[in-house]
């Protein structure tokens, strides 16, 4: 079980670190697709459960595919979550995959009936599979479409309820593309179903200007939670209780003590926070 | 309205292409173009499948240069997207790619460095699974030694490469200038196997009778057969496929 406090993604360059020197963090969560082949990586995950409870985020596995699941890789989440039994599995709300070609990115959907269907089915085809909830997260976003009729957070809350989906809620992600997009962060909080919102995520991301005076925000996981996304977060949590909250970096992973620092932040905001604890 | 089948293949296009006409129609432009947004996924998809190769490649990224590396690896991303989500095993057919990649055939040898490379990922990623006891074998009737066939590790691979790549590889990795001046391109065929091991990724050359009879034992041929154009060397080879981790299971 993943513990209502605050965890780190863990990636290869803290691997030696974290099996040697074991740091006090509550839990950890690793990108699923790093640990689908055998050898070193499986055998340093399989250590570190051992001592910690970990999640799977998957990263591959294009819930928003109009063409639908692909098997193989629903097949190695499967067997990869068979043999981490982690206290949470979750993916995207995005797609990353068409005709047989894979897209390396969180690409965003259009949210129309059409695409809530599908995600719908996905989500139940990769529930089933794996005989289990999932929890899905909102991406960042840096374009809508046209034709996009349902506010994203009506999607996120369709989902949830249509499929009894848990919902990751991406604090970063909320401000990126509420930003982006030009409506407030807040109303999209305050629309979630709480009671099925099992986790948070925070990360950085960068406002890239450009010469012209306009500028977009890009989430990089690149630096540290920028101060609007704590104050953000404060909000989440008297919303949603105190629930899992992970501390994610991905691009110029800076030295582990960084990560920890930014966990002990988030665990020190969840505490003065006095509603009551919800474990995944 | 376009249904979300036709949308996707539409920005597939843009992703793959930069042919974003189809795709720019359905895009919201307001303070940045429909263009300028999807350029963003775009490099995003560009720079991680590039990234992937250059974990995979790194002697090729030594031998040509980043820049150099980062052009042929993002025209090689053009062409041949990733099938799946799982990011290790893209770039396969990158050496088939450098091979005809016409700005880079002066070095005649690059495509057999990236061949023994992708080798050592395909060993690094490979599923795990349980190495042969030679207890098990030792158990097996003699006469039924004839009729054995021979399973491989999952990291197993054989390479026969016109050029030196894995000195090559090694050399240009080390950085070490002296190795780099020893290898000779004239010097003939190397053939190898790679696998991975108890004690990690090992690459090894073997001599032609060597190499034909691992690789033959490896692919699964009946033992019997297999000893009839074999080496005089065979028992002491198959001892040490077994010792090496490169046999999981034996069946008859």
């Amino acid at each position: 079980m993943i513990p209502a406090a605050a965890g780190i993604g863990l990636r290869f360059p803290h691997h030696r670190a974290v099996l040697e020197e074991r740091p006090a963090v509550a839990w950890l969560e690793v990108h699923a697709e790093n640990y689908m082949g055998g050898g070193k990586p499986l055998m340093v995950l399989d250590a570190i459960r051992r001592d910690y409870p970990v999640a799977l985020h998957g990263v591959g596995l294009s819930l928003g595919s109009a063409d639908g699941l692909n098997e193989r890789h629903l097949a190695r989440l499967r067997n990869l979550a068979q043999r981490v039994d982690p206290g949470l599995v979750s993916e995207h709300l995005s797609w990353s995959a068409t005709g047989g070609a894979h897209f390396a990115d969180l690409l965003p959907l259009p949210f129309t009936e059409e695409a809530l269907s599908i995600v719908c089915r996905n989500v139940e085809a990769a529930q089933e599979s794996l005989g289990r909830r999932i929890l899905v997260e909102n991406a960042s976003s840096y374009l809508r479409y046209r034709h996009s009729p349902i506010p994203e957070w009506e999607f996120v809350a369709a989902l949830a309820e249509r499929t009894g989906c848990g919902i990751l809620c991406d604090v970063n992600n909320i401000f990126v593309t509420a930003c982006n997009h030009g409506f407030d962060p807040r109303r999209y909080l305050h629309a979630l179903p709480a009671e099925r919102v099992s986790e948070i995520h925070l990360a950085g991301h960068q406002v890239r200007k450009f010469e012209d005076g306009r500028s977009i925000r890009i989430d990089d996981h690149g630096s540290r939670v920028s101060h609007e996304v704590w104050a953000l977060y404060a909000e989440a949590l008297a919303l949603f209780g105190r629930v899992p909250t992970l501390i994610e970096w991905d691009t110029d992973v800076p030295p582990l003590a960084v990560l920890l620092d930014e966990a002990a932040q988030a665990q020190c905001i969840m505490s003065e926070e006095r509603t009551h604890a919800r474990p995944a | 309205m376009p249904a979300l089948l036709d949308l996707q293949r539409a920005f597939a296009a843009s992703m793959l292409h930069e042919e974003d006409d189809a795709v720019c129609g359905a895009v919201v432009d307001d303070g940045f173009a429909a263009a300028e947004r999807l350029r963003i996924y775009r490099n995003t998809c560009r720079s991680t499948l590039i990234e992937a190769l250059r974990m995979t490649y790194p002697a090729v990224e030594r031998l040509v240069g980043r820049d150099f590396f980062d052009m042929a690896a993002s025209r090689y991303a053009g062409a041949h997207p990733p099938q799946s989500g799982y990011l290790n095993e893209y770039g396969g057919e990158f050496p088939e790619f450098l091979a005809a990649f016409e700005p880079a055939s002066e070095l005649t040898y690059l495509a057999d460095v990236a061949r023994f490379e992708w080798a050592l990922g395909v060993a690094a990623n490979a599923a795990d699974a349980p190495v042969l006891d030679p207890l098990t074998l030792a158990a097996v009737d003699p006469q039924d030694h004839a009729a054995l066939r021979f399973e491989p590790h999952p990291s197993v691979s054989f390479l026969s490469l016109a050029y030196p790549a894995d000195q090559i590889a090694d050399a240009v990795l080390a950085g070490d200038e002296a190795a780099i001046a020893q290898v000779d391109l004239s010097s003939g065929p190397v053939r190898l196997v790679v696998h991975r091991g108890p004690d990690g990724i090992a690459a090894e050359r073997l001599e032609p009778g060597a190499y034909e009879f691992v690789s033959r034992l490896c692919a699964g041929e009946v033992l019997g057969r297999l000893l009839e154009s074999a080496p005089a060397d065979a028992p002491l080879l198959l001892a040490a496929q077994l010792r090496k981790g490169r046999l999981t299971a034996c069946r008859s």
